[in-house]
């Protein structure tokens, strides 16, 4: 028997590996009157534990690596990783520079990747939904 | 007008009478190592002014912290960064970190005192950093702010390669300060040049500086809203805020105004319709007027920002505090009034102030600060009128070094460049106005409940990338 994941609801749990804030400026957008994800049954979550999609920004930092792999092994089965971002996708202006990695979104295992520097609210969302239709299979 | 920018060398040992003398009636900025070479920035009316404090060899750099408290981070950069020999600060952790050696955080000790440890991963949107809580009951005792989550090594990155290939990376240094930061580093390049910018070019720079301005004091006041659970408030923030940022859009092809300003001027295309621009900025002007009066009118919402997270004024001096969070404690900082630079040069601005120093007042700051900038824009879209923007100018890079400052959203954002002549970075430093106020979020929460966190850290709303970078 299949069924659709919660009816597509999504928790969000946000995971910042080195960005230069500008997708969390548009991430935070999607919450304006204009976009207002809560009319998806999408939220942003406060625990790993809660969430269906771990959204992740940056090329990777040597701080944020271990809290970033916790992250990941605290969610519950399945979840769906999305690069958001440039930098995410391994094509940023930070991906190997300095210290940086090469995009975190490689490095943890993205499913699904979203463009843009930063991507537009409407890029995340169709991300967002890509992500969706993927947990309605791996729930199936 | 060129930039004023002095270099003076001053031994290590004269430093603290030298500074003693300067720093009445003059802003400190920070102090940044290159190489072997110690420069401490102070901005006075006439402009920048560099002690520049070669060291010996094997000579150590004896802190400043216990009678600038402003110097400690920068102090723990230079040695993280160039290996200066620190010695004397009350704080001589690792400024950066790799996650398999994150430093003890700082607790504090007595009877009934806990601690609460949060991040680097938190529950919203929001950069990383790592927060250890000392709290008597509900009270916050003291707080352990560890940034470095973003940290990249870009600086010694940035060494050796040509200074307009880098154009585009110090746009990205942090999202939130673009504009501003894109504007200091090209007035450096323009500076050490030699170069002066046809008026179009400067009013387009004022006016993409203003619109960034909009957008960020917006999107805190959102922020505020929402530390203090005001919902309807935020909604409608983040809702004006997309409205200026797909003006953002339609000026420059970028909602948040990336690589709208380059060395020479601004990028070809950008405000290519000021008319209508200057339509649409009207109406946003009467709907943020709207949420403002209604936000400012709420006495609940009110109640909640009058007295939390309170900065003295002192304690904003002597940690080199800038930009509307100095402002709300009675500090007169802002770069615009200070050292005008471009088109601020032609008009006369006066500085927004308020007193109590708490989130009210920082939130206050801000309204009069959106009010001020809509004005702004009001006055350089008529003075533009119809003209056609110039290309950018071609400019030739000799070798020296420069400091520039803007006033960002956040406060004072400043660029320091060394050149070698053949137009190659030999040093490029960023201070910024989020690294120079974080040390006030950890002193305004003491004696605050720890549920006023989020509203206490929002009323600053820091960036962490251009911080760590």
């Amino acid at each position: 028997m299949s069924q659709r994941t919660f009816a597509r609801s999504l928790g969000i749990r946000h995971l910042v590996c080195g960005s230069c804030n500008g997708c969390e400026l548009e991430m935070n957008a999607l919450a304006a009157p204009q976009y207002d994800i809560s009319q998806e049954g999408w939220s942003i979550v406060a625990s790993p534990r809660h969430a269906d999609v771990i959204t992740v920004t940056g090329p990777m930092t040597e701080a944020m690596r271990l809290a970033a792999r916790k992250t990941i092994e605290a969610t519950a089965d399945p979840v769906v990783i999305v690069a958001v971002g440039d930098c995410a996708s391994g094509e940023g202006a930070w991906c190997g520079v300095g210290s940086a990695g090469a995009g975190a979104g490689g490095e943890l295992g993205a499913a699904v990747v979203v463009r843009g520097c930063p991507p537009t609210p409407d890029a995340l969302r169709e991300g967002l939904r890509a992500a969706a239709t993927l947990l309605d299979k791996r729930n199936s | 007008m060129a930039e004023f920018y002095r270099e003076r060398t001053v031994r290590q040992h004269d430093l603290p009478a030298e500074l003693a003398k300067i720093a009445n009636g003059a802003l400190l900025l920070g102090c940044y190592a290159t190489e072997r070479t110690v420069r401490t920035l102070v901005l006075s009316k006439v402009g920048v002014l560099a002690l520049r404090t070669p060291l010996e060899d094997g000579e150590a750099w004896e802190s400043l912290t216990a009678r600038y408290p402003l110097f400690a981070d920068h102090e723990r950069e230079m040695a993280a960064m160039q290996g200066i020999d620190l010695r004397g600060s009350p704080d001589l952790r690792p400024l950066y970190f790799r996650a398999d050696a994150i430093p003890e955080a700082i607790l504090a000790e007595g009877k009934g005192v806990s601690g609460v440890v949060v991040g680097p991963v938190h529950a919203g949107i929001i950069e990383p950093g790592r927060f250890t809580i000392s709290t008597a009951g509900e009270s916050v005792v003291h707080l352990d702010a560890q940034l470095s989550y973003s940290h990249r090594a870009l600086e010694p990155w940035f060494e050796g390669r040509h200074a307009l290939e880098l154009v585009p990376k110090v746009a990205r240094i942090c999202g939130n300060c673009s504009v501003a930061r894109s504007w200091a580093y090209a007035r450096a390049l323009e500076s050490l040049a030699g170069i002066e910018l046809d008026e179009g070019a400067e009013f387009a720079r004022l006016i993409l500086a203003e619109m960034e301005r909009v957008h960020v004091h917006l999107f805190d006041l959102g922020n505020i809203a929402a530390g203090a659970g005001y919902g309807k408030g935020t909604t409608a923030a983040l809702g004006l805020r997309e409205r200026i940022n797909q003006l953002n859009h339609a000026v420059s092809g970028h909602r948040l105004l990336f690589d709208s300003i380059v060395p020479g001027g601004i990028r070809v295309g950008t405000l290519s319709d000021p008319a209508s621009l200057r339509t649409l900025l009207r109406e946003l002007r009467d709907d943020v007027k709207r949420f403002l009066d209604a936000f400012f009118a709420k006495r609940s919402v009110l109640r909640r920002l009058e007295g939390a997270g309170i900065v003295e004024e002192s304690l904003a001096r002597r940690f080199g505090a800038v930009g509307p969070s100095a402002r709300a404690s009675g500090i007169a900082c802002d770069v615009r009034t200070l050292a005008p630079y471009g088109a601020y040069r032609g008009f006369t601005l006066s500085e927004v102030q308020a007193h109590s120093g708490d989130v009210y007042a920082r939130s206050e700051v801000r309204r009069h600060e959106l009010e001020r900038s809509f004005d702004l824009l009001e006055r350089a879209l008529r003075e533009l009128g119809s003209v056609v923007l110039p290309v950018p100018v071609q400019i030739a890079l000799p070798s020296g070094t420069m400091t520039t400052l803007v006033e960002g959203a956040r406060g004072a954002e400043s660029i320091s460049l060394s050149l070698d002549g053949e137009g190659r970075v030999e040093r490029l430093h960023v201070i910024s106005a989020a690294f120079r106020n974080w040390p006030l979020v950890t002193r305004a929460m003491e004696g605050n409940i720890v549920p006023d966190f989020p509203l206490v850290n929002k009323s600053f709303n820091l960036c962490y990338s251009c911080v760590d970078r």
